[in-house]
């Protein structure tokens, strides 16, 4: 008789991403095929706007991470590689523009438009110039600047967001012939935010111990925020998560059964290695807090419904000053009563990785958080040496055991 | 033609002008890239400097896949903090913006952040533009506690568009199909005037003359890059017999191709050129650089087109792809070099350009 398997502690609702995915990717397909326009967006481009204006998105970020995750990406970098493409640039880019090269034949339907805010990294205009290149495909590259002080969102910097806003809202009506519609949009917005403010009061919940949604689900539970946005769909599958992580923290159950440390995890979490997070949880080292988890989220005034997207476009995590977010780490280490952090500095992304080393040495300075900061690659499985890393998650372990 | 020693000198080591600064008492500002407006600092009465990798290894506090150029450039400042009076990085790609914040938890030096958008070609954006400039001005009045008023402005416009006429004319020589200036003089003198103080500059240049047909290669060449300080891949290029008639290196065509004009509002002036000037790969669009490189190509009527890219630089790395389909289609071979440190590659980069030059030349 085989031994009884201990429980997986992924939610319910979490396994019901995949369904979801597909579903998504259906309807666009569907909305293409009866010539609706498609957009391929970087992960912060007001998806709200698309969908009142009854563009669909598609994030070829997302179809990175699906790739990696699902192990059929290597082809697809390796197709950019060959056509020119360094090896050194960021494998969701990569991924995408071999897609591109190789005729397009998977779930991404070719854009009618290809849309861009400059405010997680640099490469989103590299990336999407290369697109547009490849591709002839109309381009909107929103400049997002970066974020110096909370002020930012209220003067010169809002007013030029916003108006680029209402640039892409005429592109699109004159390429599509579209008509934005006002009213349309504040519905999604409510229902944007909704998702938001449910997402975030279920994040919160993992300040109890045992926590009670642990890396994996977060990871995957994300998607809906990505490119869902403003959907029903995405509302009801927040409401669903919190009843059930509810569920979990009335019955005093946790992602793990012996929860000993409590973790941050910074970073884009490794798609194609996704189960090194099992590899921390068993042994005993639950993940509770994620600035990636928390960036997708933002809570819209239906008021000011330009302002209000201008706002989230250009607080996107990485678009804020070094200073305001190493205070939210610190408020969250607080919250959260976090034992260690895990860095990963991921070779694709540069812009997130360049300042871990000073904010992890801050971080350890001010709060005494003990760290690990291991290197790979989030989409790219070549670049990933597990042995290596498992050795130093080892050591790591025995360092918070010990402190 | 020799060019003067002070800017030999100068190019091997630019730190020893920062001393000669600080003895005078000149307070000096270190910036980082083509975009910041030099004539704001100037009028302000302060001197600006180019801030290097020269004599740097890459900083300890950033991994080892980040752009090695923008790396050691840190490395340099907090190195020679002391010898700056503040600083100023502008957001280009995304090494440098996060040179700013790695720099804001270094310094205690005044530092800003000069946002620069990507998407030049729209008006929003010039706008948004010209309101940083006018943060940058009350930026350096309030730290340095000077006025900067219309004249000082109009006083260094003037300067700095006498500059980049001198360096431009020099670039001139060599077009059409006249092979005039070596590369490495006329590198040296580009990079002398981020250093140097401008009037002195513009007297020295004036008098040098640069009409030598005596030159090593023959082989016409473009060269493609960001900011490159070593004089070495210049150098590995004349011995391999190859002649750089043009580049757009920030540190040579794009930093001086275009002036300010000389109106009755400064700031306007200024947020015009410097948003609207040859673009740096890091710009949007795209199309806007290939079409310089094509004028350069046609102007300097070179034979190939070598790009040295820096490893982990993603700007230069994307558009290599689409700057070689552009010219393949006119016949124009290219070739890409990806280098860390030439002064560890030089034997392999040495083999691929003559490979280059030999199949161009051939
Ligand atoms: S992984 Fe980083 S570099 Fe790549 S698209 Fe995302 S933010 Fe940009
Ligand atoms: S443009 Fe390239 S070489 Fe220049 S700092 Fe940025 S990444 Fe480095």
């Amino acid at each position: 008789m085989s031994l009884p398997r201990r429980r997986s502690r992924i939610l319910q609702t979490t396994r019901k991403i995949g369904e979801l995915i597909m579903t998504y990717f259906s309807k666009v397909s569907d909305a293409k095929s009866k010539g609706k326009p498609v957009a391929w967006v970087t992960v912060f481009t007001p998806v709200e706007l698309l969908y009142a204006l009854d563009i669909y998105p598609v994030a070829p970020e997302h179809f990175g991470a699906l790739c990696s995750a699902r192990g059929f990406i290597v082809d697809y970098l390796e197709e950019a590689e060959r056509c020119g493409y360094s090896e050194s640039l960021c494998s969701y880019s990569r991924c995408s523009l071999g897609y591109v090269l190789s005729g397009m034949n998977g779930i991404m339907p070719p854009p009618d438009i290809l849309i861009t805010f400059r405010n997680s990294c640099d490469v989103y205009v590299k990336w999407w110039q290369s697109l547009h290149m490849h591709l002839g495909t109309p381009l909107f590259v929103g400049e997002t600047p970066y974020v110096l002080a909370p002020e930012d969102l209220d003067n010169y910097v809002l007013d030029y967001v916003v108006k680029q806003l209402e640039q892409l809202i005429e592109m699109a009506e004159e390429r599509f012939g579209l008509r934005f519609d006002m009213e349309k949009l504040v519905e999604v917005l409510k229902l944007s935010d909704k998702a938001s403010e449910l997402w975030f009061e279920t994040l919160k919940l993992r300040r109890f111990r045992p926590c009670p949604l642990g890396g994996r689900d977060s990871a995957s539970d994300i998607f809906p925020l990505v490119v869902m946005q403003g959907t029903e769909e995405a509302v009801s599958f927040y409401e669903e998560l919190l009843r059930e992580v509810k569920g979990r923290i009335g019955r005093k159950e946790g992602v793990i059964e012996d929860e000993k440390f409590r973790l941050l995890f910074d970073g884009i979490w490794i798609w194609h290695a996704f189960d090194l997070i099992k590899y921390f949880e068993d042994k005993g080292a639950v993940f509770v807090y994620e600035p990636y988890s928390e960036a997708w989220a933002y809570r819209l005034d239906a008021s000011e419904p330009l302002e209000s997207i201008a706002r989230k476009i250009l607080s996107m995590g990485l678009n804020v000053d070094i200073d305001i977010r190493i205070e939210r780490f610190l408020e969250n280490i607080k919250q959260y009563q976090i034992d260690g952090a895990v860095f990963f500095s991921n070779r694709s992304c540069k812009t997130w990785s360049a300042t871990q080393l000073v904010t992890a040495d801050i971080l350890n300075k001010k709060v005494n958080v003990p760290y690990l900061l291991f290197e790979a690659d989030m989409a790219d499985p070549r670049q990933y040496s597990e042995a290596q890393i498992k050795n130093r998650i080892d050591a790591f372990i025995e360092v918070l055991s010990e402190s | 033609m020799e060019i003067p020693s002070e800017i030999r000198d100068l190019c091997e080591n630019p730190t020893a002008i920062l001393s000669r600064y600080r003895d005078s008492g000149v307070k000096v500002i270190g910036y980082t890239c083509s975009y910041v407006p030099e004539e704001l600092m100037i009028s302000a009465g302060l001197q600006p400097y180019r801030a290097t990798n020269i004599r740097a290894d890459p900083s300890a506090l950033t991994p080892s896949f980040i752009c090695p150029f923008a790396s050691a450039t840190l490395e340099n400042m907090i190195r020679h903090d002391d010898l700056f009076s503040g600083f100023v990085v502008a957001h280009t790609c995304d090494p440098m913006w996060r040179l700013y914040d790695i720099l804001k938890k270094k310094t205690s030096k005044p530092l800003f952040l000069l946002r620069v958008p990507h998407n030049t070609k729209n008006e929003l954006s010039l706008g948004f533009f010209k309101k940083e400039l006018v943060r940058f001005k009350t930026f350096l009045e309030e730290n340095f506690e000077v006025n900067i008023d219309d004249d000082a402005m109009f006083n260094s416009i003037s300067l700095c568009n006498e500059s980049r006429d001198l360096l431009k004319s020099i670039y001139m020589l060599n077009s059409n199909n006249k092979h005039k200036v070596e590369a490495s003089d006329r590198f040296r003198v580009v990079l002398a005037c981020m250093w140097m103080p401008k009037a002195e500059f513009n007297v020295k240049v004036k008098g040098l003359n640069f009409d030598n047909s005596k030159t090593l290669g023959d082989v016409r060449l473009h060269v493609n890059g960001t900011a490159i300080y070593e004089s070495s891949l210049i150098k590995i290029v004349e011995e391999s017999g190859g002649f750089i008639a043009s580049d757009d290196l920030c540190t040579g065509s794009r930093y001086f191709w275009n002036n300010v004009e000389e109106s009755d509002d400064p700031i306007s002036a200024l947020s015009y050129r410097y948003l609207l000037r040859t673009p740096c790969p890091s710009q949007s669009p795209l199309e806007d650089r290939l079409d310089y490189i094509n004028f350069m190509v046609r102007e300097f009527q070179v034979q190939g087109v070598l790009t040295f890219a820096k490893r982990f630089c993603d700007p230069i790395l994307y558009d290599s792809v689409h700057i070689r389909s552009m010219l393949s289609k006119n016949d124009i071979p290219t070739m890409v070099i990806e280098y860390e440190n030439p002064a560890q590659e030089i034997g392999r980069i040495k083999s691929r350009v003559e490979a280059f030059i030999e199949s161009v030349g051939g």
